[in-house]
């Protein structure tokens, strides 16, 4: 999944980030069918620099921590792939440090799904929400909120510069217990 | 009884003004069947055309009277149009279609019957010089003759009214619309076909004039054949694109004579000349009132005698009746009677890239797509630049997964014309096989802007919507696809499948079956409906369809797995396991077949067999929800086999 990655995950901790953003083909973007919000925002700075697909601008929260990120599903999704976009670079002590990730299904049942420990991370993190079962690879919800519990040289508020959510593809054929892998099944699968 | 005393009419006339061909163009518009084709074609056309040769004696009065006479002759047809119908009424489902088919062949009569008046004089410096085709070529022919040749040119555009020969075959015609659309369309398409590498797109938006000449001997070389190509048009019974035709016809020929005309000149040169002649009477009355003498006749400034006029009529004749056969069959979706028809042809004619794109796309119909391809890619070797069916073989690359050739294709289409519609569809083709569907839809709409008349531009963004799962736009797109072109299986297709994913199901039902009553040798529509009856509980009907689509199609594996699951659900597992063991040979490696027998197995309590399926399902790397199902079911296993252990130990 991540390659060139100065990546080493050990305890929960990710150090470096990745130049590229790289996914497996079977994996879609599902942020767009979701509401953004955030817990707090510099006017200028808003909750949609994080979905802009410009890694120029990003988000600056003004409030106390943790700082929020919510997104929130109409209906519930399948989710296995959590990437950031952040710059210990030119953010320094704005980076995020400590990052917590809760599912649920609305702010009053969230779980803590994740945690991840960030050093000095300049580039894509790649956070999987998988556990370790086999029927765990997805994280089935409705709301998914991304706190940001601490940042690099115990700075107050945090830049996030781009969040990118991902989820299965759903099966091309619908009603169909297995998704089709050889050609040839593909071919005849449907009629364009 | 009414078509006999009309044929006696027309047979009176035709003696008295000597205008055979419109004689025969009503007479098979009328009978409009295609075992009465062989009147059409027959000795006696071939002979009239020769009378043709020695009556014309008659110079521009004729020119003259005959409009008269085709304004009297085409309210005539007007008059007999109730005969006609009812003719044509046993096409499948094409009622609507007979009568304006009708109509419209009677306005492009009508149309027709004008031309000659301003085709006439500006048409006699082409039939002086000794080869049409070099006239063409060269592109010599003076400036003035545009302005004359214009309004010749949007009165060949109420013959070749769905004229875009970029549209596509089942494109609805509506005469008056097109007209001022497709004029410089035409000009366009004819231009490239002429001018090889040079100017394109500049040269068509400052209206150069050698494109404009050239489109315009395109034209009228089209004109010939287009008079002799009208006894196909009506003579089908599915009077779906009669105009299509021509402008294919005029195509095909302009095609032939550049490839072919340098070999085989002699040929050529008569089919020409006949071609020309053919619509003598409509426009080169003058040149052969000025050239004539005796039995021979001076045409094109080639000798012509009476005799080889015929048998070259009789030739042309024949070949214009194959390709008119071929091509009706195919509009029925007859698709292997098509192709036998094309197999007719001579191999000279076979290999063209009209015909080629035919076969091609007879083969996509067949869903044969590697023939497809091959076809589809002869084509291009022989016509490299034309834009015909090249949205249909970026379809068979993106089922066939070639990604490399179907941007490679879509390169060659943009460079050759960024202006056409099937360039564009073959760009979103090309992303949206990379997964990337907005942008696929973005392009899609761009074709659909560049020509809001191609249908095939409406489904393939109707498409691309189902992929993001909006459906509501989806429909749209398929309805307003369906709004052009209600024989546009495609669009069927995909409303049934999006009413399939919302599970409603009766509609579902009722747009597959409209798409198979088309297409009825699809068998992935076939299998769909299956599935479809078999969600309303009709699985009696669905296993029959499902057997039926085996039949269709012995490559296809999609209705042995869909039937294996319908035999699942009904609880008729040593069925299933059968048809999954036979799809075991056509699929080798394909997870979901292993995965589905595991599941029988588990289900039938066989658990080793249903172990060593699972676990060959998960070796062929299926997609990741489904590692997910079966490593899931795979620990449901375990659990009854820990339970047998730890009672044996105990």
């Amino acid at each position: 999944m991540a390659t060139e990655s100065l990546e080493l995950e050990e305890e929960g901790k990710i150090i470096g980030g990745n130049q590229h953003l790289i996914v497996d083909d079977d994996l879609r973007e599902m942020g767009k069918k979701a509401a953004w919000s955030v817990s707090s925002c510099k006017t200028g700075n808003g909750v949609s620099s994080l979905r802009d697909d410009n890694l120029e601008n990003y988000w600056q929260s003004d409030g106390a921590q943790p700082h929020l990120v919510n997104i929130q599903f109409q209906k519930k999704v399948k989710l296995q792939l959590v990437v950031l976009y952040m710059d210990f670079k030119l953010d320094e002590s704005y980076t995020p440090s400590k990052i917590s990730i809760r599912a649920g299904d609305g702010f009053h049942n969230l779980k803590e799904i994740k945690t991840v420990e960030l050093v000095k991370p300049t580039g894509w993190i790649y956070l999987s929400l998988s556990g370790n079962d086999p029927r765990e690879t997805f994280v089935n919800t409705f709301m998914l909120q991304i706190a940001v519990l601490s940042n690099h040289l115990n700075g107050r508020d945090t830049h996030v510069r781009q969040i990118k959510v991902y989820g299965p593809r759903p099966n091309p054929i619908p009603h169909q217990p297995f998704q089709f892998t050889s050609r040839e099944f593909i071919t005849y699968s449907t009629v364009r | 009884m009414k078509l006999k005393q009309l044929y006696v009419l027309l047979m009176r006339l035709a003696e008295r003004f000597q205008m055979v061909q419109l004689v025969i163009i009503f007479l098979a518009l009328f009978t409009g069947a295609a075992k009465e084709a062989t009147v059409v074609f027959s000795e006696a056309a071939a002979l009239c055309i020769q009378n043709q040769y020695l009556h014309h004696g008659l110079p521009s009065p004729n020119l003259h009277m005959s409009s008269e006479d085709y304004n009297l002759v085409s309210s005539r047809n007007f008059g007999s149009e109730d005969v006609s119908p009812r003719k044509l009424k046993h096409t499948q489902g094409n009622n609507l279609r007979g009568i304006p088919g009708n109509h419209h062949g009677a306005v492009v009569l009508s149309g027709a019957a004008s031309q000659p008046q301003n085709g006439g004089p500006s048409n006699m410096s082409f039939y002086n010089t000794p080869s049409p085709m070099a006239s063409q070529l060269s592109g010599v022919a003076p400036p003035p003759l545009c302005r004359n040749m214009q309004p010749n040119g949007s009165n060949l555009n109420t013959v070749n009214t769905d004229g875009s020969p970029r549209s596509i075959v089942n494109s609805t015609i509506q005469a008056p619309r097109r007209k001022f659309v497709d004029e410089g369309k035409l000009r366009k398409i004819s231009g490239r076909l002429f001018s090889d590498s040079g100017p394109r797109r500049s040269t068509r938006l400052t209206g150069d004039t050698g494109a404009n000449t050239n489109a315009n001997t395109a034209a009228v070389a089209g004109n010939g054949t287009n008079n002799s190509s009208k006894y196909l048009g009506s003579s089908k019974l599915s009077s779906v694109a009669p105009r299509t035709v021509t402008v294919r016809k005029g195509q095909s020929w302009v095609n032939e004579n550049i490839e072919e005309g340098i070999r085989n000149e002699a040929f050529d040169d008569s089919c020409a000349n006949v071609a020309s002649t053919t619509s003598s009477s409509f426009s080169s009355d003058n040149v052969r009132s000025l050239d004539h003498d005796g039995a021979t006749v001076l045409v094109g400034g080639v000798v012509v005698s009476g005799a080889k006029a015929v048998s070259g009529a009789s030739e042309v004749l024949c070949l214009l009746r194959t390709l008119g056969e071929g091509y009706r069959l195919s509009c029925l979706y007859r698709c292997q009677d098509a192709l036998d028809a094309y197999l007719r042809l001579p191999h000279r004619h076979y290999n063209t890239s009209w015909v080629l794109s035919q076969v091609g796309k007879a083969h996509f119909e067949l869903v044969d797509y590697l023939e497809a391809d091959l076809a589809f890619s002869l084509a291009r070797q022989v016509s490299p630049y034309s834009l015909e069916g090249m949205d249909i073989y970026s379809t068979v690359l993106y089922h066939l997964k070639e990604d490399m050739k179907l941007s490679y294709l879509t390169q060659e289409l943009i460079s050759t014309d960024r202006l056409a519609p099937q360039s564009w569809c073959a760009m979103g083709n090309c992303y949206s096989l990379q997964k990337d569907h907005e942008t696929a839809l973005k392009i899609f709409h761009r074709a659909v802007r560049l020509n809001s008349r191609f249908a095939y531009a409406h489904t393939l963004s109707g498409h691309e919507y189902v992929a993001l799962e909006d459906f509501e736009n989806g429909i749209k797109s398929y309805q307003n696809a369906l709004r052009i072109d209600s024989r546009h299986y495609n669009a069927w297709y995909g409303l049934g499948m999006i009413f399939f994913r919302q599970e409603r199901f009766e509609f579902s039902e009722h747009h597959f079956g409209m798409a198979l009553q088309i297409n009825p040798c699809s068998s992935v529509i076939m299998s769909y409906l299956g599935t479809t009856l078999h969600a309303l509980k009709k699985s009696e009907d669905a296993i029959k369809i499902m057997d039926r689509a085996i039949l269709a199609d012995r490559k296809n594996p999609l209705p042995m797995y869909q039937k294996a699951n319908i035999l699942m659900s009904l609880e008729k597992f040593d069925d299933a396991l059968e048809v999954l063991e036979e799809l075991k040979e056509y699929a080798p490696r394909e997870s979901s077949v292993y995965a589905l027998m595991g599941k029988i197995y588990k289900r039938r309590n066989m658990h080793e067999k249903a172990m060593l399926h699972f676990g060959i399902a998960l070796d062929l790397k299926p997609s990741a929800t489904d590692v997910a199902t079966i490593k899931a079911a795979i620990e449901k296993l375990h659990v009854p086999d820990e339970l047998e252990d730890n009672l044996s130990t105990e």
